[in-house]
């Protein structure tokens, strides 16, 4: 009965639903994301967002409702998480860079295991994106040497080494000084400007309006609100929207 | 009567006899150091499975070896298990007849019960988070093990393994009263014909620190190499110390509090 997938939707979610004990931290949540959006979540703390995309790639595993990436819908079978996980890239907000690894080694590992890419082309391919997020020069060093703002744009890397349709961003400059949040909200730009598309769980509102086709406001495991970047946060019609915007934007 | 409680020519006379001793003990120690290993690896996974009759058998063995007195366990298998018939007449009693074999088994059952805690504590250790964005990346479970968990939890553990190994090779002292000559034996045999009774044991100690201080050496190397990640490059360095000497020199440092009336000496 599964319908042929429309290739021009890349994530469909319909009735999500996660929870934790007798916590729901999702309680029902609908979205369709088209190939090559720019979705920018926003919410306060414990509003399910980042449980939200977490589900996306299955490192949280949902207890109802419906997940199709990339035209792969998620069940509890193996093969088809590590299908999507092919497809999908990750940026975590503490970065989880391998410590052991220099920045070069960081992007080879993934292409060099699950595509089984020759050292020479692994190499290759990590530089390319090592350049594309301007850290050419520091390949051969340790996450341990690299600034915050660095080691996020490697983590960046990494992800794009796998040649993902679709890119997750869970509060990628959370964790940052602010004046490394810059770099990484321009390597960000960048990427949206390719043509990929991105989820992105973000208080930048800045990159928000500059970037984001729809933003999203999750509170209380739901989709409370979402829009188009301008009218979500010049005229945002629910209460609740209203009041977060206040909170966050002094 | 000499001045040294150490009698330097019988020293030398029985060095030979306690090489051959240190050779048992190396022998006596590495082996079941590799077999050891190799047995908490695959309970160390049924430690940590979250089936419950895969995890309690081997919690029961860590249980059990690691609470048993090694010596207790020697004898048990060295003079316990040849009361059975069965076992005397079958193709075991090659290793059970043996004194050596018994005190390999025995050791390396002890062993691994200590390595499936050392194992388990560093595989725990490894951030949850590091082997979540291995997960996202699509590498496989046995991958994200060989590739990621593991280097890092050899990293974590090493200084653990470490005490375990020094503190288990000086235990290996207790072979001879299974009638192994080990260093400890060839000492002690020794004394019971000079009735010296500090030259021998005092060459054995020697002997055992010089063993034990090549494994820290060995184990040091490999820490550093393994730590290397962290390492400060040394022009990285150089500056940070010409840093510091310069802002040393600007800023004015106060003197210590003294509760005495020490000044300090003007160089």
């Amino acid at each position: 009965m599964t319908a042929v997938p429309d290739p021009g939707i890349a994530v469909s979610v319909t009735g999500l639903v996660k929870r934790y004990g007798d916590h729901a931290a999702l309680c029902g949540v609908d979205l369709e994301v088209r190939r090559g959006e720019k979705i920018v979540i926003c919410g306060p703390s414990g509003s399910g967002k980042s449980t939200f995309i977490r589900c996306l790639n299955a490192l949280e595993r949902h207890d109802a409702g419906r997940i199709v990436v990339n035209g792969i819908e998620l069940t509890g079978d193996e093969g088809t998480v590590q299908d999507v996980r092919q497809e999908v890239g990750m940026v975590f907000q503490h970065f989880n860079l391998f410590p052991h690894l220099t920045a070069l080694e960081n992007c080879m590992l993934a292409p060099r295991l699950n595509r089984g890419l020759g050292k020479a082309q692994a190499q290759a391919l990590a530089m390319k994106h090592l350049e594309r997020v301007h850290l050419a020069d520091h390949a051969g060093k340790y996450p341990s040497r690299l600034s915050g703002g660095q080691q996020q744009r490697v983590a960046i890397a990494r992800a794009l080494c796998m040649e993902p349709r679709i890119l997750l961003f869970d509060e990628p400059t959370s964790a940052l000084d602010p004046e490394m949040v810059k770099e990484v909200l321009a390597v960000m730009e960048e990427l949206a400007a390719s043509g990929v598309t991105m989820l992105c769980v973000t208080h930048e509102m800045g990159f928000a309006r500059r970037v984001a086709d729809r933003c999203v406001f999750m509170d209380r495991g739901a989709i409370v609100e979402s829009g188009e970047a301008a009218r979500f946060f010049d005229a945002p019609a629910s209460e609740r929207l209203r009041g977060f915007l206040a909170q966050i934007l002094h | 009567m000499n001045a040294l409680p150490v009698d330097l020519a019988l020293a030398w006379d029985s060095l030979p006899a306690l090489l051959r001793g240190l050779q048992v003990t190396v022998l006596i120690t590495a082996l079941p150091l590799v077999f050891g290993l190799a047995l908490a690896f695959p309970l160390c996974f049924a430690r940590m499975s979250p089936r419950r009759w895969l995890a309690l058998p081997a919690e029961l063995f860590v249980v059990f070896f690691r609470g048993a007195p090694v010596l207790i366990l020697l004898y048990l298998v060295y003079y316990g298990f040849g009361q059975i018939k069965a076992l005397r007449e079958g193709p075991l009693w090659v290793l059970f007849g043996s004194a050596f074999g018994c005190a390999i088994l025995a050791f390396s059952l002890n062993h691994a019960a200590y390595m499936v805690e050392v194992l388990r504590g560093s595989l725990n250790a490894v951030p949850h988070g590091i082997v979540e964005a291995s997960e996202a990346l699509g590498i496989s479970r046995r991958n994200v093990f060989i590739w990621v968990k593991m280097p890092l939890a050899i990293r974590y553990g090493l200084k653990a393994y470490q005490n375990e190994v020094v503190s288990f090779t000086k235990g290996t002292a207790i072979v001879s009263v299974v009638t192994i000559t080990d260093l400890t034996a060839v000492a002690n045999s020794i004394f019971e014909q000079t009735y010296d009774p500090f030259t021998p044991i005092l060459c054995a100690a020697a002997l055992y620190w010089a063993f034990v201080n090549v494994l820290r050496i060995g184990f040091d190397l490999w820490g550093r190499w393994l730590d290397r990640h962290n390492a400060v490059p040394p022009q990285e360095q150089a500056q940070q110390r010409a840093a510091v000497a310069a802002s040393a020199g600007e800023i004015p440092v106060p003197a210590p509090r003294r509760r005495s009336g020490f000044r300090r000496p003007v160089l």
